[in-house]
């Protein structure tokens, strides 16, 4: 068969030119890649890495040419970072040039590269290989360059869900910000799940406030507290109006009976001993100074009425079953003669008389009330058995760092778009975002307001492997029975103390293993009478009142239950020369600079002069051994001290106070 | 419209397209609010990030014998013998080997008194680095 070549000239000239465009663009591409930046970097690291090593070093160093990665498939990230930073994991580098520096910190020993990459907690384009497409400062369309070093730990976050995670102040300090400003209760935030914020109820708050207050704090809560933890509502007058008489009639349960009182003979000195004697401060802030765990008293006189401050004050559960205030045990003489001092001190000059209660009749205006209640979503903190439960009335934070930057509001401002610019301003001004907003206005500071954004930032749309995440351990509830039982409520030892977590954090002392820990005798006296066991702590063990009975209750249980065995196995038989070695050891460690032994030493621990009737050898023993097991940031330090040393103090500090226990024994304990 | 009409077109789109990229020049960078909130609380403790770590373990851990600012003025100061440094004007404070030294190992290892104890078994590395670094900003503060 005869071939002819038909193809005409054109065709020809056509492929030639494509042959030479063809090569051009091969020979550019292998141009292009001899010259990479990353290339270039390399060869500066091997220069750097001669004048760093010695050549026995340099022997063992491995060789740095081609690109380098870390491939994490369970996080779906491919980190080429390596290839230029190569020095980073070896500390010859340290103080190196960018971009050959050792990573600083010991973050690497705890974060191997191998194991988490680099853009887990950087951000960033972790498959680029030149500076710009990392995408190290911010670049159009990437929607996750590089955080900056003074936001890096809303990354901390995404895996360490720890309320109080250790190192990430800022992110710690924001989660706490979330918890007591109580965003979950209108938004579902991971992280937060099971926690409830505890406003007042409101079902009997007509016969609790005064009217003009009422007022005054629905149009701004901190005209009347700086601290207050309501936001502002930005609410017309027509609303507060009408808000105001929807829950003035809110009278469901009328305050205990305090016709009898005789308040005209109500003592105020009196008051005031008592105030200070039951420890008001430790939870409930005056000018400015005392607790958080209360709302603040010192214009207390403004708000709340006489008859259900008497009421409320001498049974607080009654009203608020949820409240985290103890019931005292005093007489109605003393409750006047509290009351009265709080009216009378804790109030602004111009507070009026006090006017009766009004009922209000106009439906409509009650009914206008009731739905901007419900609207604004007031049940989300407050409870009121009128209004049925309205469920979470903001979105979901679930996922909200991972929402698209650009699909954002930001109001006609012209930040960069990115999901922590819009997380702050939403947070530090909700309303100016060019979208009406239900929102409250918080009054958070700016720096404030970042540090929730960074806490916020940390929350992703998470499919992390369970391996990465370091949580939140569940805290088991701890409700004991029986008379003990009944004692804890009462005296609300879980607003303070701790069981297995569970409960507040106001004291230092968690009791899972407090019978191991304390002598009984000792614990029983110091119920009835608790006194300071570190002179430099402010906020202390009320005093009580408890009967003698109460005490015995409280101490024997808690010396049969709450036990560990470990301390109570400790040999206690200890010679007078391990007594004389521990003295010494006392002195040679330098323990009278915290401890007041005497009246010498210092007042950052407890007093020792008792130690031997009020702690139990083993737990002494133990504590010296290793604190930061037993309290983690304690200011205790760890000596590393050997068995025989620490057994050696333990003689010393169990000799001290001995014959005071002996005495205490002498029939007069509970 | 002819194929060379439609080239033409194009040409001269894409060639307004490139002289107005070139024309609009740099653009105003947009703001970061929430970078500069933490930035300005930053400026005002005059701490950079790592210091105002290692201040806050200061706080904690220090502070209630060398002070709140580091003067030698905590609350128990007044118990010790001798008592705490004014670490804003010591020396010592501004040597980092030593500084680890005796934060690590008690002041007792440094050949000084036993009162300032050993925290090496109690803070980590990380947050001794972190100590170290808020101590030498101390002598860079103004009084």
């Amino acid at each position: 068969m005869e071939v002819r070549n038909i193809a005409p000239l054109r065709l020809h000239l056509l492929f030639a030119g494509l042959g030479i465009t063809f090569l051009l663009i091969f020979s550019w591409v292998l141009f292009h890649e001899e010259a990479a930046e990353w290339r270039t970097t390399q060869a500066r690291f091997r220069q750097l890495e001669g004048d760093v090593k010695n050549p026995h070093q340099l022997a063992e160093a491995a060789s740095v040419g081609g690109l380098r990665q870390v491939w994490l498939p369970d996080l779906g990230r491919i980190d080429r970072c390596e290839t230029c930073h190569l020095g980073i994991d070896d500390p010859a580098f340290a103080g190196a040039p960018a971009p050959f520096a050792t990573h600083p910190g010991t973050w690497l020993a705890t974060h191997p590269t191998g194991r988490f990459g680099c853009t887990p907690c950087h951000d960033g384009q972790g498959q680029a290989t030149d500076y710009a497409a990392a995408a190290h400062r911010p670049q159009p369309f990437v929607t996750r360059p590089m955080r900056p070093l003074e936001t890096i730990e809303a990354n901390c976050g995404t895996c360490h869900r720890a309320l109080d995670p250790t190192d990430a102040p800022r992110l710690a300090e924001g989660r706490r910000l979330i918890a007591e400003s109580g965003c979950f209760g209108c938004h579902e935030i991971p992280g937060f799940e099971g926690m409830t914020f505890r406003g007042p109820a409101l079902d009997s708050v007509g016969y609790k406030v005064r009217p003009a207050w009422l007022a005054s704090w629905l149009k701004d809560p901190k005209s009347y507290l700086a601290q207050s933890k309501m936001g502002n509502f930005r609410l017309s007058p027509d609303e507060i109006g009408s808000l105001q008489g929807f829950l003035l009639s809110q009278r469901m349960q009328v305050p205990l009976d305090s016709t009898g009182v005789d308040w005209k003979n109500a003592d105020t000195a009196n008051g005031r001993a008592l105030f200070g004697e039951l420890r008001c401060v430790s939870c409930h802030a005056v000018n400015g100074r005392g607790g958080t765990m209360g709302p603040e008293l010192t214009n207390i006189g403004d708000k709340v009425r006489r008859d259900w401050l008497f009421s409320y004050l001498k049974d607080p559960h009654r009203v608020q079953a949820d409240t985290p205030m103890l019931q005292y045990r005093l007489n109605d003489a003393q409750w006047r003669d509290l009351t009265a001092f709080l009216l009378e001190q804790y109030s602004s000059a111009d507070t009026g008389a006090e006017p009766p209660p009004v009922t209000y009749q106009d439906a409509r205006l009650l009914a206008a009330g009731r739905a901007v209640f419900e609207r604004r979503g007031c049940s989300s903190c407050h409870r009121l058995a009128a209004i049925k439960e309205t469920g979470r009335i903001g979105p979901s934070l679930a996922g909200i760092a991972d929402r698209d930057p650009d699909e954002l509001p930001y109001g006609g401002s012209t930040v960069r778009h990115t999901t922590d610019n819009y997380i702050f301003l939403k947070v530090l001004l909700p309303d100016t975002l060019g979208q009406p907003s239900g929102m409250p206005t918080f009054g958070f500071s700016p720096a404030d307001a970042a540090r929730i954004t960074l806490a916020l930032a940390s929350i992703r749309k998470s499919d992390l492997p369970a391996s990465y995440v370091v949580g939140r351990p569940a805290l088991v509830p701890y409700r004991p029975g029986g008379k003990f039982g009944e004692l804890v409520m009462r005296y609300r030892c879980l607003s303070c103390h701790t069981v297995g977590g569970f409960g507040g954090d106001l004291s230092t002392v968690p009791l899972d293993r407090i019978g191991s820990q304390l002598q009984r005798d000792y614990l029983a006296n110091y119920l009835l009478n608790p006194g300071a066991v570190r002179v430099s702590v402010e906020a202390r063990m009320p005093v009580f009142h408890l009967s003698p009975d109460e005490a015995k209750t409280i101490a024997d249980y808690v010396s049969m239950v709450f036990l560990d065995d470990r301390f109570d196995r400790y040999d206690t038989k200890f010679t007078s020369a391990e007594a004389r070695r521990g003295q010494e050891l006392y002195g040679q460690l330098g323990c009278q600079a915290c401890h007041q032994l005497g009246t010498k030493g210092g007042y950052v621990g407890p007093e020792l002069s008792t130690t031997g009737a009020r702690l139990k050898p083993g737990w002494i023993a133990a504590w010296l051994s290793t604190p930061q097991t037993y309290k983690p940031g304690t200011l205790q330090p760890d000596y590393g001290l050997s068995g025989a040393d620490a057994r050696a103090l333990t003689a010393y500090l169990t000799s001290l106070g001995r014959s005071d226990a002996a005495k205490a024994r002498g029939g007069k304990t509970p | 419209m002819t194929g060379r009409a439609w080239h033409a077109s194009a040409v001269t789109v894409l060639a307004l397209m490139t002289s107005a990229a070139c024309r609009s020049g740099p653009r105003p960078q947009p703001g970061d609010p929430m970078l500069d909130a933490i930035r300005a609380e930053e400026r005002e403790g005059k701490l950079t990030y790592v210091e105002s770590q290692g201040r806050r373990l200061f706080v904690h851990y220090c502070a209630t014998c060398h002070g709140d600012d580091a003067r030698g003025d905590g609350q128990n100061a007044s118990n010790l013998n001798p008592p705490p440094p004014d670490m804003t004007v010591s020396r010592m404070s501004q040597d980092p080997a030593l500084t680890r030294r005796v934060i690590a190992e008690g002041s007792a290892a440094v050949g000084r008194s036993p009162l300032s104890p050993p925290w090496g078994r109690s803070l980590s590395q990380q947050q001794i680095d972190y100590l170290v670094a808020y101590c030498q900003s101390l002598g860079r503060e103004t009084p």
